[in-house]
């Protein structure tokens, strides 16, 4: 319960601090706030890595805190990894505030070392911060396999195949699937460690390049490996909150989620697609190995199957007729399936080579990866953490505490993220510090709303340390 | 090329329902609660259907997609007249003036970092683009049958002055 808090809160901090950073940009873009543009790459820099961290960080602990409930865990090499993030949280911002490092959280390799502004160290400094996250990132993951395959007796096991292919003699002699929340961890932990060691390589050729000009590295190698290990490391922030789901909204619903066959066949697909989903990232790579881009259209469609099918359409029967309270938690938890299949539908579209033509490297995509994580990935954690506040204190939130908090978050959110639409398919680049028409009137838009989710987030702050101040009744989740 | 506009309704139109389905499977009986086993009943065979549906439709929207990527004609452009394209921070080497209604091929490369090749037709939309990456050539097929002033802009983030590298060509 410790390890599960200390990330959460440490995620979420983070998150408030980058949500900050991230109105200053979008009021920037709309000439509502003077940002030369270094500081605006440096700020970022740190917004984009820092959302992602803090996503992955809370969802973590979420994921730790819900094995270690099955198969008990040891908490000294959750801190160390926890010592590992903060290391490279701290490394990353000093390398942004006091080097200006201003290459993104992609550092597409060679711009970190071409053209640059800031001083050397400071691109040695953001890689180093980066692969330490990463080693934390690496260390929770093995620790979670590793403890599940020892629980299982194997990877076959851990996913289920024995159940799936003799189930009729795996029931028979008594035994179980792994819960949802197991399978979830497994293919976390996999698809974690295949990221984080893309992410490693590329991270140590950059490093040795940084130490010695002379190394030099292949740009479509690199460009491969980053987005390998990008793609994979956002996109799994998404299915380790998603374990919470499996959990909490039973409780809310007081009805049950088992392990069943389309749920694992689900997890196989998930475990597949999520590592060679990113190959989308590359389309516009003509050089790239044709045949890998086909696959990079049939595995984001085929991503979608286990979502639409068993993870939230299982959610909707957990939900449907089941009288359950809309408090604030359960109320998280479906807009988070809400934001998951907008957000995806938008990654979809992106995703088709055609209409990528029209899409890429516009509003578009940070459009959709907002969608994914703002009201996605963000409310599934909030939903975790106030379904355990309102159980340990058996109260939730009254009527107008939802109404301004549902008003910040859905209603501000929608306004923050429907400009990036709009402008996105516009043609409007991403990632310019001075936009072209019509980008500057929707980044005002975007302002507005996101001062809007701000409302939100500070009134769900103060609603859930009421609730965490209130005199526990029984024990949390 | 040029379809952000009907993608954006694509999108609203899939957003909408997706929301509208949702919140009513949600809220449809509320008040009246069922057992478990009742919903799941009926919700197992709405989902055989179900993932029959998004099976065809992605296999479908697969097939139907696949005569307009880029690659095989990126690759088999026989006859066409090729221009060369250079990026470097902050500014593209490229031709003043393209032919309008032939075939053309833009061979786009680096001299630095990673660029984006992003042309936008006369009326604003973004038409078609390639990467520009150091050390390999990008051939990008074209046939503009707009004559008038493109705008290029970079589409990949390259440095300080990403924002303000654009250039142009006329088609005539």
């Amino acid at each position: 319960m410790k390890i599960m808090w200390t990330y959460i809160v440490a995620g979420l901090t983070i998150f408030g601090l980058m949500l900050l950073v991230g109105i200053g940009l979008r009021a920037s873009q709309a000439g509502w706030l003077p940002i030369d543009p270094g500081t605006f790459y440096s700020l970022l820099s740190l917004h984009g890595v820092g959302m992602i961290t803090a996503m992955a960080i809370a969802g973590l602990g979420l994921l730790w805190y819900l094995v270690d409930r099955d198969i008990q865990l040891d908490a000294r090499l959750a801190m160390l990894a926890f010592v590992f993030f903060a290391l490279g949280v701290l490394a990353v911002i000093v390398s942004v505030i006091f080097g200006h490092y201003g290459a993104l959280w992609t550092m597409l390799y060679p711009l970190p070392f071409v053209g640059t502004t800031w001083p050397s160290w400071a691109t040695g400094l953001w890689l180093i911060g980066v692969a330490l996250v990463m080693l934390g990132f690496m260390l929770i993951c093995a620790q979670l396999l590793g403890a599940i395959l020892r629980q299982y007796g194997g990877l076959g096991s851990a996913l289920g195949i024995d159940y799936v292919f003799h189930r009729k003699r795996f029931e028979a002699a008594g035994k179980h699937p792994p819960s949802p929340q197991i399978l979830a961890a497994t293919v976390v932990s996999i698809d974690g460690l295949i990221g984080g060691a893309s992410g490693l390589l590329v991270g140590i050729a950059m490093i040795a390049h940084w130490l010695d000009p002379h190394v030099v590295i292949d740009p479509l190698w690199a460009k491969n490996l980053t987005y390998q290990f990008g793609h994979t490391f956002a996109n799994l922030t998404m299915y380790m909150a998603v374990a919470g789901i499996y959990v909490a909204l039973p409780i809310c619903t007081k009805r049950a989620y088992h392990s069943s066959v389309p749920l694992v066949v689900a997890c196989w697909g998930t475990l597949v697609f999520v590592i060679i989903a990113y190959f989308h990232h590359l389309y516009m790579d003509f050089v790239q190995w044709p045949a890998v881009q086909y696959i990079g259209e049939i595995s984001s469609y085929l991503a979608a199957v286990p979502v639409v099918v068993v993870t939230v359409f299982g959610g909707l029967m957990l939900i449907h007729r089941s009288g359950m309270k809309w408090t604030l938690g359960s109320t998280f938890f479906f807009a988070g399936m809400v934001g998951w299949i907008v957000g995806g539908s938008a990654a979809i579209l992106d995703a088709t080579i055609p209409f990528n033509v029209d899409l890429h490297n516009t509003l578009w995509v940070p459009a959709h990866f907002h969608t994914y994580l703002l009201e996605g990935v963000l409310l599934f954690i909030l939903g975790w953490v106030f379904v355990s506040l309102e159980q340990r204190a058996d109260s939730s939130s009254n009527a107008f505490v939802r109404w301004i908090v549902g008003l910040g978050i859905f209603g501000g959110g929608a306004l923050f993220l429907i400009p990036f639409y709009i402008a996105g398919a516009a043609g409007v680049p991403r990632r310019y510090a001075t936009e072209p028409a019509p980008g500057p009137f929707w980044a005002g838009v975007a302002t507005l709303g996101a001062l809007l989710v701000l409302v939100g987030v500070l009134a769900a702050l103060v609603e859930g340390i009421r609730l965490a101040r209130a005199p526990a009744v029984r024990a949390a989740e | 090329m040029g379809e952000g506009p009907l993608v954006l309704k694509l999108f609203l139109v899939v957003a909408v329902v997706a929301i509208a389905a949702m919140l009513l499977v949600a809220l449809y009986g509320a008040r009246a609660p069922l057992p478990q086993g009742v919903v799941n009943d009926a919700g197992y065979r709405i989902r055989k259907l179900w993932l029959g549906l998004v099976l065809v439709v992605a296999a479908a929207a697969f097939v139907l997609t696949l005569p307009f990527f880029p690659y095989p004609w990126a690759q088999a452009s026989p006859g066409a007249r090729h221009f060369e394209v250079t990026a470097a921070q902050y500014a593209f080497v490229m031709p003043a003036v393209v032919p309008a209604n032939v075939p053309i091929v833009f061979d786009v490369t680096s001299q630095d970092v990673n660029h984006g090749f992003g042309i936008y037709a006369p009326d604003g939309r973004l038409f078609a683009q390639v990467q520009a990456m150091p050390d390999y050539v990008n051939h990008l097929p074209i046939e503009f049958h707009k004559k008038g002033h493109y705008v290029v802009r970079c589409l990949e983030f390259c440095g300080i002055g990403h924002a303000y590298m654009h250039g142009g060509f006329d088609v005539r």
